[in-house]
């Protein structure tokens, strides 16, 4: 008897379309995620026009990128790990990829929705307006940006097999990002960790971004730095997926 | 030997944990609409086993031919003709009852109508909470779930981990039913349980496995009257009638595993 193999393309679309309804089912989550860097906006509405447009949204976008890629994508794969979700998916008849390919899709999703979120939010509460290029190209910075993190959250979950673990522990490192991350590119912390955190994945994608936004300021520094956030997203999604196990035995 | 007929072949299956011998040259097969229980105490390797078969481990050496397909140079292919409910719940416990479905059933090629829906629906009795989260469902009705996903696409191989774990007896004897007409309609079972009333009541043949190891294969009837005479199934028997706990106790010991 011929045994015919579902298409992988219907399978992939099949899964897509449950991961996108539990994401919107953990909507609230997600809306908590968007809350920092819109508190950020709104909070720094008076100073926005002495540190400039770009470096807020820029500062707001890499805090929702980071929180995205931390905390939602790396809780929501360690928790479904724990329950054994994937296990089931993996003895199905399609490639094991399409589970991670689809979870990824959705976070893509979530960094497009928090980019325009935080443009809605720029432009309405700082007034922040940007050349059309400027947006497009802040788009695909995000996208890039957003890949670090996802492959450092990768990396949480490859080498933390408990979800409660793997949830402190991202939210330790979220905090770290932003502390360190916002008053170190500030000066605040002092000079040597404000050159470690410029080329930081934090201060790369950050200075990507914001240059991405104003495309004339683009030079041979920010092309290092984007060499260099690929090259942060290449090495943790490589370390991730080789140390990541399907399941907590 | 012939082995064009079995619906499931394994040959000397060997399972590593780093240093962990798991699974020893373990080699047994499974005829069509036979149900076949694996039976072994805790960490004897049953699902270790299981989990080989249905190509979450992959084995140091052996083979696994399901319906024909080697699991290992085909796997989509074995995995097509295989229906599986694994140990623990296994599905998101965001979605409803009915979003599961659709989605195994996109997965398997299976067109989902919206008649075919309430079919599954109604023949697992959970026709009422089709808009139910899995979450919000109790044990025994997530085991029906899982089980309608497993024969969802018409499988000739089902593997059931353990299926009546936590079941109350009614749940229990509906599986029960369950797995009696899969085998009327030709598909072979092969699942593993701790319950040896359950293993007496619906495998027509049973290996227990121990350290990893087969010790045992044959029917409920003759693991008995081959084992009944033995000294430690004797000194495990605790009403005089040998059953078959006291053969499995006789032959794993009394010893209680981690």
């Amino acid at each position: 008897m011929q045994t015919t193999i579902p298409k992988t393309s219907t399978a992939l679309s099949t899964l897509l379309l449950a991961d996108f309804t539990t994401q919107w089912r953990n909507r609230r989550s997600f809306l908590l995620l968007l809350l920092v860097p819109v508190i950020i906006l709104i909070s720094w509405k008076g100073i926005v026009d002495k540190l400039g447009g770009a470096f807020a949204l820029s500062t707001c976008l890499t805090i929702g990128l980071v929180a995205i890629g931390l905390m939602g994508y790396s809780n929501s794969i360690a928790r479904d790990r724990d329950k054994g979700v994937f296990q089931r998916l993996r003895v199905a008849p399609m490639p094991s990829w399409c589970i991670m390919a689809s979870r990824l899709l959705v976070q893509l999703i979530m960094i497009i929705l928090l980019t325009v979120i935080v443009f809605i939010a720029g432009h309405n509460i700082d007034h922040i307006t940007l050349a059309p290029a400027g947006y497009a190209i802040t788009f695909l910075t995000a996208v890039i940006g957003g890949a670090v993190y996802l492959g450092l959250g990768q990396v949480v979950v490859g080498l933390i097999q408990n979800p409660e673990t793997v949830n402190s522990t991202t939210r330790l490192i979220y905090f770290i990002f932003i502390m360190v991350g916002m008053f170190g590119e500030l000066g605040v912390l002092g000079d040597q960790l404000k050159a470690i955190v410029i080329w930081s994945p934090y201060g790369t994608v950050k200075r990507i971004i914001a240059a991405g936004m104003q495309p004339e300021t683009w030079n041979t520094e920010i092309t290092t730095a984007l060499l260099l956030t690929v090259g942060y997203a290449v090495l943790f999604s490589v370390i991730g997926i080789k140390k990541f196990k399907w399941n907590n035995r | 030997m012939n082995t064009g007929h079995y619906i499931l072949q394994v040959e000397g299956l060997n399972v590593y944990y780093g240093a962990f011998h798991a699974v020893h040259d373990v080699s047994f097969h499974v005829l069509p609409g036979e149900i076949f229980g694996l039976l072994g105490p805790n960490g004897a390797g049953k699902t270790s086993t299981l989990s080989a078969i249905e190509g979450l481990l992959k084995p140091r050496s052996g083979s696994v031919i399901v319906a024909g397909y080697d699991a290992h140079e085909k796997p989509l292919h074995a995995r097509a003709v295989i229906g599986v409910q694994l140990q623990a719940t296994s599905f998101q416990a965001e979605l409803t009852v009915s979003e599961i479905l659709k989605l195994y059933a996109g997965i398997y090629g299976v067109a989902m109508t919206r008649e075919k829906l309430m079919h599954i629906l109604q023949d697992i009795k959970l026709e009422d909470a089709a808009g139910k989260k899995f979450g919000q469902l109790s044990g025994g009705q997530q085991q029906r779930v899982s089980l309608a996903i497993a024969t969802l696409h018409d499988p000739r191989l089902v593997l059931l981990d353990e299926p009546t774990t936590g079941l109350d007896p009614q749940s229990r004897r509906q599986l029960w039913e369950r797995m009696e007409a899969m085998r009327e309609k030709d598909h072979a079972i092969l699942l593993t349980t701790h319950s040896m009333e359950e293993a007496e009541a619906v495998c027509d043949r049973i290996a227990i496995i121990d350290h990893g190891r087969l010790i045992a294969i044959d029917t409920p009837q003759s693991l008995i009257d081959n084992n009944k005479t033995r000294p430690e199934v004797i000194s495990a028997s605790r009403r005089g009638k040998i059953t078959l706990e006291d053969v499995f106790i006789g032959l794993t010991g009394k010893a209680i595993r981690s």
